[in-house]
């Protein structure tokens, strides 16, 4: 486990509009992660847990404060520079799974690779590789109705890693998932944390998927608690 | 607030869709009265005691063959014939028209002619000034207008169905027919230039009384019946409708020109609405949590009507306005003579409106009435 | 790198039930557009297609069309012996008088009548008209008949077939009074597609003692040659005791556009005041699509698809869309292709038939017109895709 720290957070605060009133999502967070840490992201709804993966992440933007991931201020790219950013460094892994319904699990895999410059014989192999990973290789020309929730949440890691990502997010990953799919999910996560060396953030509020982490952090209220 | 404020704050939520779907709908609705008022125009003409009392004897071969100068004499004798005339198609191009000469000309015997065509108006002076000089014509006031004419002015014509040109000098200008654009001019001019052919292209005739008229048709096509030129008379209007005969089936034409249009504006209506219900489906969720049945039903059917009914305001209303204040037969060079919105056309248009206004409700009002509560609370704003 | 477009192609048929109202408005604004064009196209082909180009067509000068035209006798006495014409095995020149008179028959469904173009003629003048033949017609019982051409003397009359299905009597064997005559059918021609199609064809000395006339109404000429062919134009034009007007015979129908232009405006007006419903219709379809499908849309924004990109993908499948809408148009309307039907030429004042000409031309206009439908519709909808912020999409539950 290296000492290098792929994110770094400083003095964030993420405050939006809703209607006439000022919320504040998230207040003043300072957040070290480190390469090959399994983050865990926990607190109650509304504590701003998904706004702060969101803006790791590069689909939401702070409203004041910095975040660097691997050197590089994710609040100051320009929104195609963020989009090229996140297909070469970010995989994201939805509680809603999120494939395209009318594309296979080898279409949805590649789908990241489409925005980049491999040819189609190099994109297969790594779409290969990833479904492999995920133990699906016989399902890749499966459409997400003929699989089961979790094979579904595979599928989407397997997507997440396609682009081979230093960092990949999760939102509530098994919320939609029974517990047996969701321990080989879990699984998964973990090892691409311990053997692989990714970074994984994962939001939730399940204790027992908490426990796949290698650190937990909680939130209230916009702020980090402990 | 009450129903009608909401209803009208909500049909104007998207204000530029809202105007692109009445904007539509008029312009199909003002095309499908257009479509009507010129169907009305060519199928049925200007009704007047005239077209019935007046006849046109053709030969019966077809109204391109001539008829000979000497079957005037026996017309005139004819029991229930009070008046004759050669009236001869000259049909030419107007020199000064480049394209289309919209008005027409005739051969006629003046002094006959104007028994037969007791409508027309001129001063006796004029008419006088006519009698009296074989090379002048009199105008009628709608062409006169059109191209700025005067007593004394020349016009002259290209001769496109006979072999010889006109050079007619305007003795006097003429009003008060149903159609105020041709120039009637001497038979005898025509008959020496052709070198006196001895024939003339029909026969128009006056008869005693519009009841009379049939047997008179009767008459006259019997005593022609096997001679050498066979004649078939008519009345003024059976003629007229025997030439819109001729073009086939224009109300089928026509009538699938409508469809058309009315297939256009079931279109428009129908997405429309679908779209603007769509957009709020998770406010009418949350009326419907609050206990809002069938008053949903009724704000989609209003705002549906709505939209529909003004289009028709905007679309047929726009095109009575037209025609009561434009000048047709100017502004469409002499093509339509009197074109007419009649109130059933604007109830037809009312009524297809309104139909399509209640068509249109009843899809979005079935979704929103199938879709459970949370299922619309769950759909994004 | 765009999406692909399988993903487009499977959206539009997986949707289907949904966008089928669109798809067929579509697809009957392309019918309508195509087949009212397939109308004019016939017309204007009918006229292209008469005539033999080495045939000059004498006229008077300033007549609109043949049936309104009068040449003299004198005139053809005075060029009948030009050099410039062929001649015959027994030296005689190629030329033919023609006499046109337009007679009103009953139509054969009894609604009323129209206009019938009898061409009274010579037999030189069915040998200059090469693509004129006799065909095999029908009795009054509707059995075949082997068709004749008309004695000369006799009062028989060789009728187009395609009018024949059009007019009362005009079997062969049928009979019927024009004038103070009456005619005998003999047999039923076939003008191969061209304006003959809609004429009778009658000896033209009986022509002139029927119908009183002592001028002709047109010539038909062969010169010799090319050569000698702009020359006798040149010369009879030139000519100034004549006022005739001498042009190739196929120039002369070209020509006669009367009719079909206004047929053609008015299919183009039809196609756009159909279109308009049609746009409404696929930006409804579009905007649902946008709306079934928005967390989708976020899900490619996260990996890094551009904006521009789910705008363009969208439009594509608006255009996918109308495309198919366009492709069922087209079906729905081959059928009709070559059926024939007449209306009143505005040349000649008689009835005139031809059939509609579906080309592949035409058929490629009507896809290229829906797919500009779909486009135009698609826009707004695409625009809002591509709006659509990348975490909205996200929180939807």
């Amino acid at each position: 486990m290296g000492a290098t720290n792929v994110v770094e957070v400083r003095q964030l605060t993420k405050i939006y509009r809703q209607g006439e009133i000022n919320v504040t999502a998230l207040n003043l967070i300072d957040l070290d992660i480190a390469q090959g840490e399994f983050l865990v992201l926990m607190g109650p709804s509304g504590s701003g847990k998904s706004t702060l993966l969101h803006i790791i992440a590069g689909i939401d933007r702070p409203t004041s404060g910095e975040c660097h991931v691997q050197g590089i201020d994710v609040a100051d790219l320009s929104e195609s520079r963020l989009a090229d950013w996140r297909n070469q460094n970010v995989g994201f892994v939805f509680q809603t799974f999120n494939l395209i319904p009318v594309l296979t699990a080898h279409e949805n895999v590649e789908l990241p690779l489409l925005l980049t410059r491999l040819n189609r014989r190099q994109r297969r192999k790594q779409v290969e590789t990833a479904l492999e990973l995920v133990g699906l290789g016989d399902r890749a020309r499966h459409l997400p109705r003929q699989l089961s929730g979790g094979q579904e949440q595979r599928v989407a890691i397997a997507r997440s890693i396609v682009t081979d990502p230093q960092l990949v997010v999760a939102d509530e990953p098994t919320g939609n998932l029974d517990s047996h799919s969701a321990h080989d999910v879990l699984s998964i996560l973990q090892s691409m944390s311990r053997q692989a060396g990714k970074t994984v953030i994962m939001v939730t509020h399940d204790p027992k998927a908490a426990a796949f982490g290698s650190r937990t952090v909680h939130l209230e209220k916009g702020e980090l608690v402990d | 607030m009450n129903a009608a404020t909401y209803i009208v704050k909500n049909a104007l939520r998207n204000k530029r869709r809202a105007l692109l779907s009445v904007l539509s709908v008029a312009a199909s609705l003002f095309l499908f009265v257009m479509l009507l008022v010129a169907l009305r125009e060519m199928t049925v003409p200007p009704e007047d005691i005239g077209s019935s009392l007046r006849i046109i004897a053709r030969n019966k071969v077809s109204l391109a063959q001539p008829l000979p100068l000497k079957q005037l004499a026996i017309i005139e004798k004819i029991p229930g014939v009070e008046a004759v005339t050669p009236f001869s198609f000259y049909g030419g191009a107007y020199k000064g028209e480049e394209k289309f000469t919209s008005f027409a000309q005739f051969a006629v015997d003046p002094l006959r002619f104007t028994a037969v065509g007791v409508d027309a108006k001129i001063d006796p002076a004029e008419l006088q000034a006519w009698f009296a000089d074989r090379t002048t014509c009199i105008v009628g006031v709608d062409t006169a207008k059109r191209y700025g004419l005067k007593i004394g002015d020349r016009m002259r014509f290209t001769g496109q169905i006979y072999p010889v040109d006109l050079d007619l000098k305007i003795a006097g200008i003429y009003r008060g027919t149903m159609d105020d654009r041709n120039v009637f001019f001497h038979h005898k001019y025509l008959d020496e230039a052709l070198g006196d052919p001895g024939t003339v292209g029909t026969w128009w005739l006056r008869a005693a009384s519009p009841e009379e008229a049939p047997r008179v048709v009767e008459r006259i096509n019997r005593a022609f019946a096997n001679t050498a030129a066979e004649v078939r008379a008519e009345t003024e209007r059976a003629f007229q409708l025997s030439f819109v005969s001729m073009w086939g089936n224009i109300k089928i034409l026509i009538g699938s020109i409508c469809s058309v249009v009315v297939f256009t504006l079931l279109l428009v209506t129908v997405s429309t609405m679908s779209m603007a219900i769509r957009e709020r489906f998770r406010e009418l969720a949350v009326l419907k949590a609050l206990g809002f049945r069938r008053e949903l039903f009724a704000f989609i059917l209003a705002e549906s009507f709505a939209l529909a009914m003004t289009g028709a305001l905007l679309g047929a209303g726009g095109a009575w306005w037209l025609f009561h204040s434009l000048d047709i037969p100017k502004v469409t060079n002499g093509i339509f003579v009197s074109f007419e919105v009649t109130p059933r056309h604007m109830g037809l248009a009312f009524g297809i409106a309104a139909l399509l206004g209640i068509i249109s409700a009843i899809g979005p009002a079935i979704t929103v009435a199938r879709t459970s509560v949370v299922q619309g609370l769950r759909t994004l704003d | 790198m765009a999406l692909p477009l399988k993903y487009n192609f499977a959206n539009v048929i997986v949707r289907w039930r949904a966008t089928l109202a669109t798809v067929l408005g579509i697809a009957l604004t392309v019918a309508v557009f195509v087949l009212v064009q397939a109308l004019a196209e016939g017309i204007k082909k009918s006229s292209a297609a008469t005539g033999d180009p080495r045939n000059v067509l004498v006229v008077r000068k300033g007549s609109t069309a043949e049936s309104s035209s009068l040449v003299s006798r004198e005139q053809l006495r005075t060029f009948q012996y030009y050099d410039e014409i062929a001649r015959n095995e027994r030296s005689e020149p190629v030329i033919s008088a023609d006499i046109i008179v337009l007679a009103n028959l009953p139509r054969r469904d009894g609604k009323g009548e129209a206009n019938v173009l009898f061409r009274g003629i010579t037999a030189r003048g069915v040998e200059l008209r090469p693509q004129v033949n006799l065909v095999p017609g029908l009795d009054a019982q509707g059995n075949a008949l082997a068709s004749r051409w008309f004695t000369p003397g006799r009062r028989e009359i060789v009728v187009s077939a395609r009018l024949a299905k059009r007019f009362a009597h005009f079997r062969i064997g049928g009979s019927f009074k024009s004038g103070p005559a009456t005619f005998h059918v003999v047999g039923w021609l076939d003008g191969g597609g061209s304006a003959y199609d809609s004429e009778c064809w009658i000896d033209a000395d009986e022509a002139r003692s029927i119908f009183d006339r002592d001028m002709y109404s047109s010539f038909l000429i062969r010169p010799r040659d090319e050569a000698s062919r702009s020359n006798l134009i040149a010369r009879i034009e030139g000519d100034k005791r004549f006022q005739l007007r001498a042009e190739s015979e196929t120039e002369y129908y070209k020509k006669q556009t009367l009719t079909a232009k206004p047929i053609q405006w008015l299919g183009s007006f039809l196609a756009v005041a159909m279109s308009i419903g049609a746009v409404f219709a696929a930006m409804n379809t579009m905007y649902a699509a946008v709306g079934a499908r928005t967390r989708e849309v976020g899900t490619l924004r996260v990996l890094g698809f551009r904006r521009r990109t789910v705008l363009v993908s969208f439009l594509i499948e608006g255009a996918l869309l109308a495309f198919i809408g366009g492709l069922i148009g087209c079906a729905i309307s081959l059928p009709m292709n070559g059926y024939t039907t007449g209306t009143i030429s505005m040349e000649t004042f008689s009835e005139t038939v031809f059939a509609f000409s579906i080309t592949p031309a035409l058929l490629t206009k009507g896809l290229v017109f829906a797919v500009l439908v779909g486009i135009v519709g698609t826009f707004l909808p695409a625009v809002r895709a591509s709006r659509l912020p990348v975490i909205a999409a996200l929180k939807s539950l």
